[in-house]
C-alpha cells in the first residue's frame, strides 16, 4: 500500500506540543505544495485539529521514510526534528487505514463521538485535493475514511448521545420545550464560561435574543457584546425573568439569588404559565428547587445535567463494540481493495499474455481453412476466449484469495516469473 | 365490480406500522421509519381505492352511511398523520396517532351502514353538515392526542426522567400550538356541523317543530359544541389557558365528549337513520296521497 503516517494527538502529546505543531488552513496548503516539490513521488493530506496533527502520506513506488516526513513537520515550524521524535508516532500500511478510519468515526478523539472530527476530516483532504497533492492511494484511503465515519453514524447510537453539559443542556432539555430558539429570549444570569459555552451551542441551533444580567458591568457588558445581546444590571434580575423563555445562571453567588416565594409572588403572576427553562449551572445553586415545581417552569440544575450526561457516556460507551466491528470491517476492506488494486497489473498482463497468442493461433487457423463460413470462425473464437477464460480462472481465483488475506505477494512473483511478466 | 380490497386490507397496513413503531421501542430496526411509512401510505392508497369504489357505486357514498364516516374519518387522519411523519420521522407520533385511525375503522365496523341523509334534504346541506363534522372529529382527535402527548412529555421532564430510546416526542411548543389549532378548528367545524345539520333538517322537514334535540346524538353533540365554544371563550379571556398543560386537559376533555358523541351515533343513533327512514317513507306515502297515480284516476 506504501502508506505512512506521522504525527501526535492527545493519546501521547501535551497541548504544548500540540500547539507547536498546529496548522491552520492557510499554512496547511503552504505546508502540501511545499512537501510535494521537495517530495515529488508522494501523496499528502495533513490532519490539523486542536486534539492531533498527522501528515499522512504515500509513495508511487516505496513507503514515505518517517525521518522525510518528521522533517518535513518540524522544518515547516522551525523545530529541530530532534524535538519532536519522542512525541511522534509512526504507522505504516494497515495500521495508518485502521487508525484514519478510527480518528474518522471519531473513536480516537478526546471525547469519543464528538461529530466535528469527520468536518475535520473533510477539509483536510479537501485542501490536498485543491493543492493537488493528493493522489489515487490518498483518494481511496480517505473515502474509506468517510464511509466508516458515516457507516458508524447511522448503524449505531455513538453520535446521538451527547456528553457535555452545555450540550446536554441545549440538545436534550430545552429542544424537548421549544420548538426553535430564534423568537426566545434567553436571560443569562452571571457571566461564568459555563454560560459562555452554553451559548455557544444554543447559537449553533438558534438566533435568540440575549439578555445578560450581571453584578459586574464591565464582565456582563463584555459578554453581551460578544453575543450580540443586551446587558442589563442585576437589578433587572426578576423583571427579566419574568420575560424570559430560557434562563441560564452561572453565579458564584453563595445563596440562591431567587427563592421559591420570590419566584410565586413576583415572577409567576407576570408569566401566565409561560413555560421557562432554567439551567442552573451554579454551584451552589441560584435557583430555590422549589421553583422547579411551578407550572411551566422547567428547572434543571448542574447535578440533573450531569446525571444525563453519565447516562449518555454510557450509552456511548455501549456502542462502541459495534462502532469499532464496523472499523475492523471496513479496515479490512480497504486492505482486501488496495491488494486486489496491487494484483491488477499482473492480471492485466496475464490476460494479454494469452490474448496475444491465441489471437495469433486463430489468424493462423483461418488462414488454413479458408473455406470457414463466418458463424463457423465466430464459434471457434467464442471457443477460444472460453478456453482462455478457463484456463485463466483458477490461476486469478487464488491470486484473489491471497489478496483478499494479504498473502499475495508470493504468488504475485510468481505468476510474474512464470509467465515472464514485466512491470 | 368487487375490487378485492376490504376493510382488512387497510386495516392490516396500519397495525403493521403501529407494531413497527411499537417494536421500536425496545430494538432498533434497520429501515424501521421508511417501513412504517410504506405501510402507512399503502393502507392510505388501499382505503382511497375502497371508498372509490364505494363512490362508483353509490354517488352519495362515502357520506351515505355511518360506516362511510367513520371510515372516511379514518382516512383524513391517516392522511394528517402521513405528513406529519414527513416533517418529524424521529418522532413517535404513530403510537398515538395509529391506534386512534384503528379505533375509528373498527368504530366504522360497528357502526350503521344505512343510509344517513334522508334523500328530500338538499344533498349540498347533508354533504356539508357530514364534512364539518367530519373535520371536527378530526381536529378533536389530533387534539386528544397532542394533549396527551405534551402531558407525557411534561411529566418527563418535571421529573427529570431520561428519555427512551426509540420514544421520541415533538417539543412542548410544537405540542402546545397543535393543541390550540386543534381547539380552534374543532369548535369551528362543530360549530358549522351541528348549525348545517339544524339547517339540513330545515330543509327537508320546513320547522324545527320535529327537531328531537333529546336524540343522544343531537344531545352529545350540541354538549360537545358548546363545551368547545366555552373553552375558546375561556382560552380568549385567561391567558393561563392557553399555555402548556391547560389547554392540554381542554383537548383531553373535548376528546371525552366526541367518545360520548361517537357511541350515541354506533349505538343510539335513531336520528340519522331510523327517523330518516321513517320520514323517507312518510314524504313516499305523502307524494302518493297528492299525486296521481300514472295513467290518471279511474
Amino acid at each position: 500500500m506504501k502508506l505512512r503516517m506521522v504525527g501526535c494527538s492527545h493519546n501521547q502529546a501535551s497541548i504544548e506540543i500540540r500547539q507547536r505543531l498546529a496548522f491552520d488552513s492557510k499554512q496547511a496548503a503552504e505546508a502540501l505544495v511545499q512537501w510535494r516539490k521537495d517530495l515529488p513521488e508522494t501523496e499528502f493530506v495533513l490532519l490539523s485539529t486542536c486534539n492531533r496533527v498527522e501528515l499522512y502520506a504515500a509513495g508511487s513506488q516505496e513507503t514515505p521514510r518517517t525521518e522525510e516526513l518528521v522533517t518535513a513537520l518540524a522544518q515547516f515550524h522551525r523545530l529541530a526534528p530532534g524535538e519532536l521524535n519522542e512525541r511522534i508516532i509512526s504507522l505504516t500500511d494497515q495500521q495508518v487505514a485502521g487508525h484514519l478510519l478510527r480518528v474518522a468515526a471519531s473513536l480516537d478523539s478526546m471525547v469519543v463521538g464528538e461529530p466535528q472530527i469527520l468536518s475535520q476530516v473533510k477539509e483536510a483532504y479537501r485542501i490536498a485535493q485543491t493543492n493537488q497533492v493528493a493522489g489515487p492511494r490518498l483518494h481511496d484511503l480517505f473515502q474509506a475514511a468517510l464511509r466508516t465515519a458515516k457507516r458508524v453514524t447511522g448503524e449505531t447510537a455513538l453520535h446521538r448521545h451527547r456528553v457535555s453539559i452545555p450540550s446536554v443542556a441545549i440538545a436534550e432539555l430545552a429542544n424537548c420545550v421549544f420548538e426553535s430558539f430564534d423568537d426566545k429570549q434567553v436571560l443569562i444570569a452571571g457571566a461564568g464560561d459555563m454560560a459562555e459555552e452554553t451559548l455557544r451551542y444554543l447559537r449553533e441551533v438558534g438566533n435568540p435574543h440575549i439578555h445578560v444580567v450581571n453584578r459586574s458591568p464591565e464582565r456582563g457588558r463584555e459578554l453581551a457584546a460578544k453575543w450580540k445581546g443586551t446587558f442589563h444590571p442585576w437589578e433587572e434580575l426578576f423583571k427579566q425573568l419574568a420575560l424570559a423563555d430560557l434562563a441560564i445562571s452561572t453565579t458564584s453567588a453563595t445563596e440562591p439569588i431567587m427563592s421559591a416565594a420570590e419566584f410565586s409572588e413576583q415572577i409567576a403572576p407576570l408569566r401566565h404559565q409561560r413555560p421557562l427553562v432554567i439551567l442552573d449551572l451554579a454551584v451552589p445553586r441560584d435557583f430555590d428547587s422549589a421553583i422547579g415545581s411551578e407550572l411551566g417552569v422547567y428547572l434543571y440544575c448542574i447535578d440533573d445535567l450531569e446525571r444525563a450526561c453519565q447516562r449518555n457516556r454510557a450509552a456511548r460507551a455501549a456502542e462502541l463494540p459495534a462502532a469499532e466491528r464496523i472499523v475492523r470491517e471496513e479496515t479490512a476492506r480497504f486492505i482486501a481493495d488496495s491488494h486486489l488494486r496491487a494484483t491488477a497489473p499482473v492480471i492485466s498482463g496475464l490476460r494479454e499474455g494469452l490474448h496475444r497468442p491465441k489471437e495469433a493461433e486463430l489468424e493462423r487457423l483461418f488462414n488454413k481453412l479458408p473455406e470457414l463460413d463466418g458463424r463457423s470462425r465466430e464459434e471457434i473464437r467464442q471457443f477460444a476466449d472460453r478456453l482462455v477464460n478457463k484456463l485463466l480462472h483458477p490461476p486469478l481465483e487464488s491470486l484473489r484469495d491471497a489478496s483478499r488475506n494479504g498473502t499475495h505477494h508470493g504468488l504475485l512473483d510468481a505468476l510474474r516469473r512464470l509467465f515472464k511478466l514485466e512491470d | 365490480m368487487d375490487s378485492g380490497i376490504n376493510i382488512i386490507c387497510f386495516s392490516a397496513s396500519y397495525a403493521v406500522a403501529l407494531a413497527l413503531e411499537i417494536a421500536r421501542l425496545w430494538v432498533k430496526i434497520p429501515y424501521s421509519r421508511a417501513l412504517e411509512i410504506f405501510s402507512v401510505s399503502a393502507g392510505i392508497v388501499a382505503q382511497t381505492w375502497y371508498l372509490g369504489h364505494r363512490v362508483a357505486r353509490q354517488p352519495s357514498a362515502p357520506l351515505s352511511s355511518q360506516q362511510d364516516w367513520f371510515l372516511l374519518a379514518a382516512w383524513v387522519l391517516a392522511v394528517v398523520y402521513l405528513a406529519a411523519k414527513f416533517y418529524y420521522p424521529e418522532k413517535s407520533l404513530g403510537l398515538f396517532q395509529l391506534p386512534g385511525i384503528l379505533a375509528l375503522i373498527g368504530a366504522s365496523v360497528l357502526a350503521s351502514t344505512r343510509p344517513l341523509a334522508p334523500e328530500e334534504a338538499p344533498r349540498v346541506w347533508g354533504l356539508a353538515h357530514g364534512v364539518f363534522l367530519l373535520l371536527g372529529t378530526v381536529a378533536v382527535i389530533v387534539g386528544f392526542f397532542a394533549g396527551i402527548m405534551y402531558l407525557l412529555h411534561s411529566h418527563r421532564l418535571k421529573r427529570k426522567l431520561p428519555p427512551t430510546a426509540g420514544f421520541r416526542l415533538p417539543s412542548l411548543e410544537w405540542l402546545e400550538r397543535a393543541n390550540g389549532r386543534s381547539l380552534g378548528i374543532a369548535t369551528l367545524m362543530m360549530c358549522g356541523g351541528l348549525l348545517t345539520g339544524v339547517v339540513a333538517r330545515l330543509a327537508q322537514q320546513g320547522s324545527t317543530r320535529n327537531f328531537s334535540w333529546s336524540d343522544p346524538v343531537v344531545a352529545s353533540l350540541t354538549a360537545m359544541t358548546v363545551w368547545l365554544v366555552a373553552c375558546e371563550a375561556f382560552r380568549i379571556l385567561y391567558p393561563a389557558a392557553r399555555r402548556g398543560r391547560k389547554v392540554a386537559y381542554l383537548t383531553v376533555a373535548a376528546f371525552v365528549f366526541l367518545v360520548f358523541v361517537l357511541a350515541a351515533v354506533v349505538w343510539g343513533d335513531r336520528f340519522h337513520t331510523q327517523s330518516a327512514i321513517t320520514s323517507q317513507s312518510d314524504s313516499l306515502a305523502a307524494r302518493c296521497m297528492t299525486s296521481p297515480p300514472p295513467g290518471g284516476v279511474a
